[in-house]
């Protein structure tokens, strides 16, 4: 139960980010910045995924993660690992993305790839000692 | 148990980088490419986007004509560039802001436009608004406008309609932009961007050329179109 609660508000913070994130791709507004980096990395190539922001598939994430966060039993704890994992990967691909071909840092992907980790770290923790449903 | 359960966390794990590996080369495969610049073989995704975007880039920056940055500026980076040119649009919507934030707004570089027809006769649609932005000193905005709805290839896609959305959304007068593009000005504008064209043997766009004060301008050789490359390369040309 702490695990799933803690990943619920862990979700909840990725929740908050992305939908930032995906608000201000739509909006077309700059995002709060203190690193200079993250409209550049906002209008890069490597802000869409075949067209579909990668903020808006974040989010879509999170919300996935925190609904399994209130389900119990092995099977949504494992699904929560696959998607905290794939999570995880991208975030990581992106992470390269920006240090490598971008040369900027955004603070709010560096504070999404944090969150994604914590959540991908509770829900392997949860996995290995969830009940049975 | 407890094994069984670290075989399918790791199962998970091994299936999550499988499918995020094929999600990234094929969402990359499917981006859209060219044959016609001589940029490096790099793949580029259309973005949209509005002139609200290309305001916040260019926000602050004197602009006078074709020109952007103070004009005490101690280099001049001319780009020879076609609104159809995919490559062009990918270094104006992933490096161009990078150039402007780093060395135009310090003072560093002035940026200096010149559009070519490069691609097919609907560039010329494209080049004529830029060039009558120019008049109302919005070049850059409109260029980056007219980049942030870049459609395929010689595919029409450079109207009168478009021209005129992205004239608005720049905050210039459309009516005004539209009267100017057919002007004797804006083809003299044309005429001068072609010769120096010419003068560089320009084969293919997007291509720069540094100049610093006094010396003479040379050709501007990257390694990529991304915005530590390009810098790379423009550190070097300053030095």
């Amino acid at each position: 139960m702490t695990l799933r609660r803690a990943a619920a508000a862990a979700c909840v913070v990725g929740v908050a980010i992305a939908a930032y994130l995906t608000y201000v791709h739509y909006s077309h507004t700059a995002p709060v910045c203190t690193t200079g980096g993250c409209e550049t990395v906002q209008k890069s190539k490597y802000a869409e995924l075949a067209g579909i922001p990668v903020a808006l598939l974040g989010l879509v994430a999170y919300v996935v993660l925190l609904g399994l966060s209130l389900v119990r039993g092995v099977d949504a704890a494992l699904v929560g690992v696959f998607v905290a994992a794939v999570g995880v990967a991208f975030s990581a691909y992106l992470l390269w993305a920006q240090l490598g071909p971008i040369g900027a840092i955004c603070q709010w992907c560096i504070a999404n790839d944090v969150t994604i980790t914590v959540v991908a770290v509770l829900y392997v923790a949860r996995m290995l000692t969830e009940r049975p449903a | 148990m407890e094994r069984n359960r670290l075989l399918l966390v790791a199962g998970a794990i091994v299936a999550a980088v499988v499918v995020v590996v094929v999600i990234v080369v094929v969402a990359g495969s499917g981006s859209k490419s060219t044959s016609t610049t001589t940029a490096p073989p790099v793949t580029t995704t259309g973005s949209g986007g509005s002139g609200t975007e290309a305001q916040s880039t260019f926000a602050g920056v004197p602009q006078h004509g074709d020109t952007l940055g103070k004009p005490t500026a101690g280099a001049t980076l001319a780009v020879y560039e076609d609104p159809q040119c995919p490559y062009c649009q990918q270094w104006n919507i992933d490096t161009l802001p990078t150039v402007v934030q780093n060395y135009v707004r310090t003072g560093r570089l002035k940026v200096v436009y010149h559009g070519v027809v490069i691609i097919g006769t609907n560039s010329v649609n494209g080049l004529r608004a830029i060039y009558a932005a120019g008049l109302q000193n919005k070049l850059w905005n409109m260029n980056e406008a007219l980049y942030e709805r870049q459609g395929d290839e010689n595919s029409g896609w450079i109207t009168i309609g478009l021209i005129k959305q992205a004239a608005r959304e720049v905050g210039a007068n459309a009516a005004k932009l539209i009267a100017d593009a057919d002007s004797a000005t804006v083809t003299k504008e044309l005429r001068r961007s072609e010769a120096a064209a010419e003068a560089i043997n320009l084969n293919g766009t997007p291509t720069f050329t540094i100049q610093k004060t006094l010396g003479q301008e040379q050709q501007l050789s990257v390694a990529g179109l991304e915005p530590n490359d390009f810098t790379s390369a423009l550190d070097a040309a300053l030095q």
